[in-house]
């Protein structure tokens, strides 16, 4: 299962979802989608998160193995 | 905010318009029609019973007056988001968010639940249809009913995810 570190960066940085959602194209809810794990992202939308957080895309998603 | 994004009301409108043509099929079904051609006279006539005339009547002034407050809407999302312009003439359904991929992931989720729905649902009525002698009107009031779930299993599901994340 896909894990990530969004929110906990968002948080970080002082981003809204909506902040977020703009400076990488996408809408809020999309944000919001990703941050719950309902939606995985594509590598091209991953790469722009983690961009925005200058952090490699492996230290912002990685995927935790299902017992 | 997004709920009320006319893409996602849009199952509202178009389930609307489909009780409404399950009114007017219902007033057309009692008409009777009365041609006399002769070398003397030609006329051609339509009756309608009490309540089937009504019906109709009434049906068609509330078709007009949702259809002159979905132009406006169209209209008005148009100038809202002039990025995402809807058409009536778009051949993609007009419910579809396509704006990001998340969207895009919300769309085919809903879309499934009506292709799931469709796999069921079309042998059942076809069934249905074979084994019952079943008039023109309720052929066709099955079809709405159809139509009507399709609209209602799309908007649910737009309308469950877009509220999770409100």
């Amino acid at each position: 299962m896909l894990q990530n570190r969004v929110k906990e960066l968002r948080a970080r940085f002082g981003f809204s979802q909506g902040e977020l959602g703009e400076r990488v194209g996408v809408t809020r809810q999309t944000i919001g989608f990703i941050e719950k794990g309902d939606f995985s992202p594509s590598i091209t939308l991953s790469l722009k998160i983690a961009r925005e957080f200058q952090i490699p895309v492996d230290q912002l998603f990685w995927l935790e193995e299902e017992k | 905010m997004m709920k009320k994004d006319f893409r996602v009301q849009y199952p509202l409108w178009q389930m609307a318009f489909i009780v409404l043509f399950g009114f007017m099929a219902f007033g057309l079904k009692g008409a009777t029609s009365e041609l006399v051609n002769t070398s003397d006279e030609f006329s051609y006539s339509l009756q309608f019973p009490p309540l089937e005339s009504v019906a109709l009547f009434v049906t068609l002034f509330l078709t007009l007056l949702l259809l002159a407050i979905f132009f406006m809407k169209i209209s008005k999302h148009n100038k809202q988001n002039p990025t995402q312009r809807i058409s009536l003439l778009q051949i993609r359904p007009l419910e579809y968010l396509e704006q990001d991929e998340g969207m895009v992931h919300i769309t085919r989720i809903a879309s499934q639940k009506v292709y799931t729905f469709f796999a069921w649902a079309l042998p059942f009525i076809a069934v249905i249809f074979l084994v019952f002698e079943l008039s023109r009107f309720w052929m066709i009031v099955g079809i709405l009913l159809l139509a009507l779930m399709q609209y209602f299993i799309y908007y649910i599901e737009v309308r469950k995810r877009l509220e999770d994340e409100e």
